[in-house]
């Protein structure tokens, strides 16, 4: 392999003096902005570049690598205690997380949550030592047709795996997700669609302002419309881990972070759709594990964290940004003159292992800096309601205000939340609405370029091994609400996200 | 000395350190977000006025959305809160603005300078069979379905005009190419790096790195002249076609903007130009630097963007009719 002597290259960057102090700078300033509800690791970095611009390559790339995963480290907090995902990838997250932190369970919600972003960063990190030049040709293999296949199998299985009687709701929820996701300029011919002629819709609508609004604002709405008096959450005495979690949780948390890692080499939504195949896989597919929520929050947590770290194995072996943060990164890469790419390697040896090996530390340092916050965080779930709704409106519309600084998207974004509450009220779920809108631009785009390719024929479904592949688990996906007819009583077990 | 005294003390040298600082400082408004290639030319020349001392104070603001024309409403609208704005833009504000995504254009503002140019830039993988850029020329000439085209932008916009004016100065019709769009230069790279295009064309900056490793063969650029780090590339006015292209970035001033500030502003580009810091910075940046000001840039900006109306006409993305 020959990378041994690039590993001690790296340990030696890594272990400066300088960078050690980056790397916990890095970690800290990350995983602090990724806790604010709405913000996640996209404006972190964004905020961290003009310090950057001071510090010398190698300890500049270490400190935003650490202000990445740091921020994706914090992100699951707001999404376990009020429900507000500030990025796509803790989506997943909020679906276990929220209620377990509701019943009274939100310091153990964040226990599980930190110890499996640790093992799926750490997973991640070893996997990008070993694998990432090899890795490399993964993400070649991925073309248009295949990234549209995925795109139907993650929709797929969201109809597939709805609650009893919910099927057709959640089908439709999606259909409306997917639709919310055509407003902007068409990728592929460059015209406006649902505009009204407003510059504020040019670039479609945001992440943060969708979820927010159907996630967050709609829950805080919700709890006003409950009413039934001002109880706070009742305290359970749960505000560290179950002495059997640990156990419990081991082998979710391995096969989410490979499962994650290899999704998050993919360029595109790599670190939430690598969050949700791992939940749906925990909640569905192993159900003999039994229904326990614990591993729906150890999935998608050690998943997103081993994506975000396999998200740099194109960044730095081809010089491909997967994702809008990792595009950030590239720039402040390129502002040092460092052009990643495949020959960053042999340019740039001590920097390419170093950032690798400050990941170990980074993960290290994160823990010891989340695990002691976790009792003072989890008492925000304590707080009265008529202290907390308004915290958590405050909050979210703060957070798409500083993403946008466009008023404009405070209306619509309230505008998005009443209708939110009218679907819920209606018993639409709202999760297979954010992922329809998520995944709608990248289906599209991938969809239109296949179609292109084959000038309008279908047989890409077949003609391709990895297509042929992704095409059989679909038709599997689809057959699965089938069986269930058949199958007798067994109780829904889908809490409404 | 009484507490009252002290406190009018400060009161006074806050006022007058904010009166001091106002005057001096630069302002520069971003049509985009950090990190991309318009935030590091604007902050990398205020880094650069600022370490020569012409200026005392830079301070930057990123505006992103609508294709642009958020800042530039932003720009027109709030231009007097600042006592020097300076908006940048690159050769984008004149194709949205041909599109009219936005009610904006080139004319609305004081163009300053131009400061660094990037061109276009066709490539194939390394083992292509094509040999040079006649080769494909021919064999999109027997069959114009015969090579695949990807770029990093939608269809109408830059990557999609510099291949429609190559092709048609070869005398191919653009319309029969098959042009696939992707979602950013490094995307696209990836799809033709994994055979799902034939042929990407894309912006010699985000490709350079690519072609110096040997990943992928250049077959022609839109320069005027060689380009020093890939001197064995030939331009396409070489190669017969006459064509050439720069996306350049430059700095614009509001619309009433005084001549004397425009002054003040070209003595202080000059003098950055001049300095081996912006040298170092285009070295680094892999830019080609430009010296085209004041009214020669204005002068430039209306004959590139005939260019592009005719092209984008040709191709249904305009509508030849009086403008709107």
């Amino acid at each position: 392999m020959g990378a041994w002597e690039g590993i001690a290259t790296g340990l030696a960057t890594a272990f400066n003096p300088a960078n050690l102090l980056w790397v916990v700078a890095g970690c800290l300033a990350g995983t602090f902005i990724g806790m604010m509800p709405g913000l996640g690791p996209i404006t972190a970095i964004a905020l961290m570049i003009p310090v950057s611009y001071s510090l010398d390559p190698a300890a500049g790339l270490i400190m935003m690598a650490g202000v990445y995963y740091g921020a994706v480290f914090g992100g699951s907090t707001s999404s376990i205690l009020i429900n507000a995902p500030g990025v796509a990838s803790t989506v997943a997250t909020s679906f276990d997380g929220y209620p377990m932190a509701r019943r009274g369970q939100a310091g153990r919600a964040l226990a599980l949550a930190a110890h499996a972003s640790f093992a799926g960063g750490t997973i991640g990190a070893v996997a990008l030592l070993v694998f990432a030049p090899a890795l490399a040709a993964l993400a070649k293999e991925f073309q248009s047709p295949e990234y549209a296949l995925m795109l139907v199998f993650a929709l797929s299985s969201i109809a597939a795996f709805a609650d009893r009687g919910q099927v057709l709701r959640s089908l439709a929820a999606a259909l409306v997700g997917l639709m919310l996701g055509t407003v902007g300029t068409d990728q592929s011919a460059g015209v406006q669609r649902f505009t009204f002629g407003r510059l504020d819709l040019t670039d479609g609508l945001s992440f943060v302002l969708v979820a927010m609004a159907t996630f967050a604002l709609a829950e805080a709405f919700r709890m006003v419309l409950a009413g039934n008096g001002d109880a706070p959450t009742p305290r359970v005495a749960h505000a560290r881990l179950h002495p059997g979690d640990p156990k419990a949780i081991a082998p979710t948390v391995a096969r989410s972070s490979v499962l994650g890692f290899l999704v998050g080499v993919l360029p595109g939504a790599g670190a939430t759709l690598a969050s949700f195949f791992s939940y749906e896989f925990q909640k569905r597919f192993r159900r003999r594990d039994g229904v326990d929520d614990a591993r729906g929050v150890a999935a998608p947590e050690a998943a997103n964290n081993a994506a975000c770290t396999g998200s740099f194995v194109p960044l730095l072996t081809l010089g491909i940004p997967g994702s809008g943060t990792t595009a950030v990164l590239l720039g402040v890469m390129l502002s040092y003159g460092v052009q990643p790419g495949p020959r960053l390697l042999e340019v740039e040896p001590a920097m390419f292992w170093g950032v690798i090996v400050s990941m170990y530390i980074g993960n290290l340092v994160l823990l010891a800096l989340n695990l002691p916050l976790i009792p003072h965080l989890s008492r925000i779930i304590h707080l009265r309601r008529r202290v907390l709704v308004p915290f958590v409106i405050a909050f979210s519309l703060l957070g798409v205000y500083l993403t946008s600084l466009n008023a404009f998207d405070i209306h619509l974004m309230l505008g998005f939340a009443l209708a939110g509450v009218v679907l819920r009220l209606a018993g639409f779920p709202l999760a297979p609405l954010l992922l329809g809108f998520i995944l709608s631009g990248m289906l599209e785009d991938n969809l239109r370029r296949t179609m292109l390719l084959a000038d309008g024929s279908l047989a890409f479904f077949l003609d391709r091994p990895v297509s042929l592949g992704l095409t059989a688990l679909c038709v599997l996906v689809w057959l699965a609400p089938l069986r269930r007819l058949t199958a007798k009583a067994r109780k829904p077990d889908r809490s409404t996200a | 000395m009484p507490t009252w005294l002290k406190l009018a003390l400060v009161a006074v040298t806050l006022c007058v350190w904010s009166v001091a600082t106002a005057a001096e400082r630069v302002h520069i408004v971003i049509p985009a977000g950090p990190g991309g290639g318009l935030d590091g030319t604007a902050r990398e020349a205020g880094r650069v006025l600022v370490e020569l001392g012409q200026v005392e104070r830079m301070s930057f603001e990123n505006v992103s959305g609508g294709g642009g024309g958020r800042a530039m409403a932003y720009f027109l609208e709030n231009a007097g809160r600042f006592d020097a704005p300076l908006l940048v833009n690159s050769t984008p504000l004149l194709v949205r603005s041909l599109q009219g995504v936005f009610p904006y254009g080139h004319r609305d503002l004081t163009p300053v300078a131009a400061l660094v140019a990037d061109y276009g830039v066709f490539v194939v993988r390394a083992d292509d069979a094509r040999a040079d850029w006649d080769a494909v020329l021919g064999s999109l000439g027997t069959n114009p379905r015969a090579v695949t085209v990807g770029g990093g932008s939608t269809r109408g916009s830059l990557d999609h005009i510099v291949l429609a004016m190559a092709l048609r100065a070869a005398d191919i019709d653009p319309l029969g190419v098959r042009y696939l769009p992707y979602d950013g230069g490094g995307k696209a790279m990836l799809a033709l790096l994994g055979g799902e295009v034939d042929l990407l064309s894309t912006g010699l900056g985000e490709t350079m790195a690519y072609i110096e490793a040997g990943e992928v063969r250049a077959l022609a650029v839109t320069s005027a002249h060689r380009i020093p780090a890939i001197a064995e590339v030939p331009t396409l006015t070489e190669l017969g076609h006459s064509l050439v292209f720069a996306n350049w970035r430059g700095l614009f001033g509001p619309p009433d903007m005084p001549a004397a500030v425009l002054e003040e502003h070209l003595r202080r580009l000059d003098a950055m130009r001049d300095s081996s810091a912006w040298q170092a910075v285009l070295e680094r940046r892999g830019w080609d630097g430009l010296d085209t000001t004041g009214d020669d840039f204005a002068a430039f900006l209306d004959a590139q963007e005939a260019e592009l109306r005719e092209i984008m006409e040709a191709l249904g993305f305009v509508q030849s009719r009086p403008e709107r």
